[in-house]
């Protein structure tokens, strides 16, 4: 088995990305397949059950090999087949996609009506990118840990809309190994969504709509009162706002057209122009500005019904500016492939790990107070370094022999090789989302059984 | 049970898969005064009853689809055919001593709904039609009941809806999240149904309060979903009645189209029945609007001639379209291909036959071409538009959605609709030609045009040059022969 380490550093300019930032050569990528991946895990979530069934047998896998090509219609009969292909493909990523009627590997041999999307679970993709007309502190491909907070923010709110809104259990959010995160929800009632449905929740949570974001109007439309959706989002941004928009990426601070975006939503003219005055030949930041507008409103507009307004434009502009923004098609669209947990990306190494939206489980315990960091996700060179270094220090313990293939050991006591890495808690937490997962499904496996002998 | 002839008609062999009631309809087959019409008529009825009963509905739906091509608001829909409704398909309430008149009526009501089903099944289009036009209906009977009597309906047909509703302490405890999430789409709902109405906050939080609401899935409702109109948690949506109906009338529309393909499906059998078919085909005649086909027989026909068409006494009875294609006839010499084909057959449609549109088509070219170069030309398309060339099908004349659906004129043509078509100032001129130069008035056309309304200006202009003749109420122009000929027909009665 190949354990010593072929690094190549990333020299790509496009690429350039301040997490440490390395491409992870073949070789590397089938160490990692073999030994590290878990696959037990990955095919235990899309199986919904020990034994392979149809949900994993059906299911559509794809292949995005080195040379750019994309291998799609991939479907593997069990979970050793599923890990020796991977192995021996050796792709840079693998894609999943929906459960068909047919076995999508046989589609060749069936007419093109045979082969339908059955299912998949419903995904949301955020992204930074998405991001960039607002954020200041980095653009393009570059993350830091203050506009990583924007993700933070989205999939909380996300979060809790799937949960109370929806009724959606088994969600678990996994980074996308660069600039953003993707949410799977796993529950039986998501994966049989037809895509209308898919749509019609993505439009209800698309509070900013993503074109009219991208085409920079000004209009979000909020009716009032708000929404319950709108109104609990509300409370949720408000705490967050202050810290994130205002201090740390400060858009307001020199930056005119940005300053000109905002004052947009302002419905009162003079106002606007007050504003504007106020801010010509002053430096200020955007804490003091977004304070300015309250007081000068309440200088120069005596009619209170034209107060209430500028209020509620400045909730607009909170939504503007934190609000979760997406991409609707990943969501909509039953066929769309999303990347595997547990894959690395290409460009940054990072390993795309599940992360709790409340608590830190790495053992950092600086990151406590942050949560999941990307800046500190599992790499595939740290993690490599870290298999090395037990490897290494229990060969001097126990034999000459690395203990991974030894037949004599007991399999109690076997320490799986992700256990010896940063991984583990990663690992753990999914095996607990899978184990729930699976459990509520046999649960009513067996309620639809009962139901059919009465 | 009603039966003075014993015919045979729409009996078992038509409507087949029923259930067989014997006694007491009312308690069950006609417990409501509205129905999702599932189970199939099976009881004999005379030849003489099949077609005033299907005459009579068809009556109301003509009047409906008008309606729609107005584009009236649900209010003032309901006020213009509930009086239609009392006249042709009354449903009254149950009291006692009634019952045998309650009966018939809800007899003919199932029995004229069944047997349009066979007269609209027969085409995409049709089906469509129908599905438009009979929710409608149901909607305005279902606004016309009481709450109490709505509950009830949806109660005894829970087997097809599976709704529930909540009870008023659910309600009551979540009664602000309710009134946020879905006052806003009541109030749009309570304003587009009535355009004057102005509600304010607390009377809005009144009417909410009134309401009685729904628990469905949210894969029920993906519309309501998208639009954050309802309050949702934990999977389920909650429905206000207010916006209740439009599910209802969905559920209604989908069952319904099934059953029209359905019915397509099991037609064949019916062609059988000779007695039947005729009636049938009459019928879906008389639903002017569908197609225009032209009747030779007309009584109006025989004074429509190569010449006749060049006078005032004919040409006055044109929509604007076909003054213009004439018009630019006569001056040019030559129309183009569109228009050649757009007013050839709207020629035919008013009754110009073959020969003399021969003559009309010839005598318009002749200055410009020599009779050889016509008939070599030009003779062989209007024969075929007759039917007596090439694939011999029998061309109809344009409607107005056909008309509007071709390629628009351009500088050299002069097919198309002119209230799409023509500049402002020479809408106006025509307008002016044709009598109409109150400014107010033609504000009215012009209004419709600029909102892309160009079957409802034309119906106006319709109305304005038709003023002191009766019997010209709710007419929709949809169709330019559909002008023509009402327009003879009411120079002809008044
Ligand atoms: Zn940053």
């Amino acid at each position: 088995m190949e354990s010593t380490m072929t690094v190549e550093v990333s020299t790509a300019s496009d690429d350039g990305v301040n997490v440490a930032s390395s491409k992870p050569s073949s070789a590397d990528m089938a160490f990692y397949y073999e030994r590290l991946l878990p696959f037990r895990y990955v095919f235990q979530w899309l199986n919904h059950s020990p034994k392979p069934t149809k949900d994993f047998t059906m299911r559509e896998f794809a292949y995005e090999h080195r040379s750019g090509a994309y291998q799609r219609y991939n479907s593997f009969a069990t979970l050793d087949e599923f890990k020796k292909s991977v192995v021996s493909a050796n792709p840079m990523r693998f894609e999943i996609g929906p459960v068909y009627s047919v076995n999508p590997k046989e589609r060749k041999n069936l007419s093109k009506n045979a082969m339908r999307p059955l299912a998949k679970e419903l995904v949301f993709d955020i992204d930074l990118t998405d991001y960039d007309g607002i954020r200041t502190c980095c653009s393009g491909t570059k993350i830091c840990e203050k506009c990583w907070k924007f993700i933070q923010v989205a999939a909380k709110i996300i979060d809790r809309s799937l949960k109370e809104d929806f009724g959606f259990k088994h969600l678990i959010w996994v980074f996308s190994g660069r600039r953003g995160a993707h949410c799977w929800i796993s529950d039986a009632r998501a994966r049989n969504l037809d895509e209308l449905t898919r749509r019609s929740i993505v439009e209800y949570l698309d509070v900013l709509g993503s074109k009219q974001a991208k085409m920079g109007k000004q209009s979000l439309n909020l009716k009032r009162p708000f929404h319950p959706h709108i109104e609990r989002s509300f409370e949720i941004l408000k705490t967050s706002f202050v810290e994130i928009v205002l201090n740390d990426q400060d858009p307001w601070n020199d930056d005119n057209e940005q300053i000109d975006e905002m004052l947009a939503f302002l419905p009162d003219k003079d106002l606007q122009q007050e504003l504007q005055k106020k801010w010509k030949n002053s430096s200020s930041n955007s804490k003091q500005k977004w304070e300015d507008i309250g007081i000068v409103a309440e200088k120069i507009i005596k009619n209170q019904a034209r107060l209430n307004a500028v209020n509620e434009a400045k909730k607009d502009i909170i939504f503007y500016y934190l609000y979760p923004r997406l991409d609707v098609e990943v969501s909509r669209q039953l066929i769309h492939l999303l990347k595997s947990p547990f894959c690395i990306h290409p460009s940054t190494g990072n390993i795309c790990v599940p992360f709790d939206l409340d608590y830190n489980l790495s053992d950092n315990r600086d990151d406590d107070g942050y949560g999941f960091n990307p800046m500190h996700a599992p790499n595939l060179i740290t993690i490599q370094n870290e298999l090395e270094l037990y490897d290494s220090r229990n060969v001097d313990r126990a034999s000459s022999q690395p203990s991974t293939d030894d037949e004599n050991e007991a399999p109690t006591t076997k320490v799986l090789d992700f256990e010896k890495t940063s991984l583990k808690p990663y690992v753990n937490y999914f095996a607990k989302f899978v184990n729930d997962l699976v459990k509520d499904e046999l649960k009513s496996q067996k309620r639809d059984r009962d139901d059919l002998e009465f | 049970m009603i039966r003075q002839t014993k015919r045979r008609t729409a009996g078992r062999r038509n409507f087949e898969n029923g259930m067989i009631f014997q006694s007491s309809k009312l308690d069950k087959l006609y417990s409501h005064r509205l129905s999702f019409y599932d189970i199939p008529p099976l009881d004999e009825i005379t030849l003489e009853e099949f077609e005033l009963w299907a005459i009579d509905r068809l009556k109301v739906l003509i009047e409906i689809e008008s309606c729609i091509a107005r584009s009236k608001s649900v209010k003032e829909m309901e006020s213009i055919i509930k009086p239609l409704l009392s006249k042709y398909l009354p449903i009254s309430t149950l009291s006692k001593g009634n019952e045998k008149q309650i009966e018939l009526e809800r007899k003919k009501d199932h029995y004229s709904h069944f047997i349009l089903r066979l007269v609209f099944c027969r085409s995409e289009d049709l089906r469509k039609k129908f599905i438009k036009t009979e929710s409608i209906l149901f909607k305005i009977r279902y606004n016309l009941m009481q709450p109490k009597e709505q509950t009830n309906f949806i109660n005894d047909n829970n087997d097809k809806l599976n709704w529930s509703y909540i009870n008023n302490e659910e309600k009551e405890q979540m009664f602000e999240q309710l009134f946020n999430a879905t006052g806003s789409a009541i109030r749009s709902q309570l304003i587009m149904d009535n355009e004057n109405l102005s509600i304010n906050n607390e009377q809005l939080r009144q009417h909410v309060k009134m309401e009685n609401f729904i628990k469905l899935p949210f894969e029920k409702i993906p519309h309501l979903l998208s639009a954050r109109s309802i309050f949702i948690r934990n999977g389920e949506g909650y429905i206000p009645t207010t916006l209740q109906i439009n599910l209802l009338v969905r559920e209604f529309q989908n069952m319904l189209e099934n059953n029209l393909i359905k019915t397509f499906q099991s037609l064949p059998r019916l062609d059988e029945d000779d007695r039947l078919l005729p009636v049938l085909n009459s019928l879906s005649r008389n639903f002017a609007s569908v197609q225009y086909e032209v009747d030779s027989n007309n009584e109006n026909v025989g004074d429509i001639n190569s010449q006749s068409i060049l006078t005032n006494e004919i040409t006055k009875h044109y929509p604007l379209c076909g003054k213009h294609l004439q018009k630019t006839l006569s001056v040019n010499h030559h129309l183009r291909y569109q228009g050649r084909q757009q007013l050839g057959l709207f020629l035919k449609g008013i009754g110009l036959n073959i020969d003399e549109a021969l003559k009309f088509w010839s005598n318009q070219f002749s200055a410009n071409m020599t009779m050889e170069k016509f008939n070599k030309e030009y003779k062989y398309n209007i024969r075929h538009n007759y039917g007596l060339e090439g694939a011999r099908n029998k061309y109809r004349p344009w409607d107005c959605a056909t008309i509007l659906s071709k390629p628009k004129p351009n500088k050299q043509e002069a097919h198309g609709c002119p209230y799409r078509d023509l500049n402002l100032d020479s809408l106006v001129s025509n307008l002016n030609d044709m009598g109409i130069n109150d400014q107010k008035d033609i504000n009215g056309v012009i209004e419709h045009v600029n909102k892309n309304e160009y079957t409802v200006a034309c119906t106006k202009v319709f109305e304005l040059t038709h003023k002191n003749m009766k019997g010209n109420e709710n007419l929709h122009i949809n169709h330019p022969n559909l002008y023509f000929d009402r327009s003879r027909q009411l120079e002809k009665s008044s």
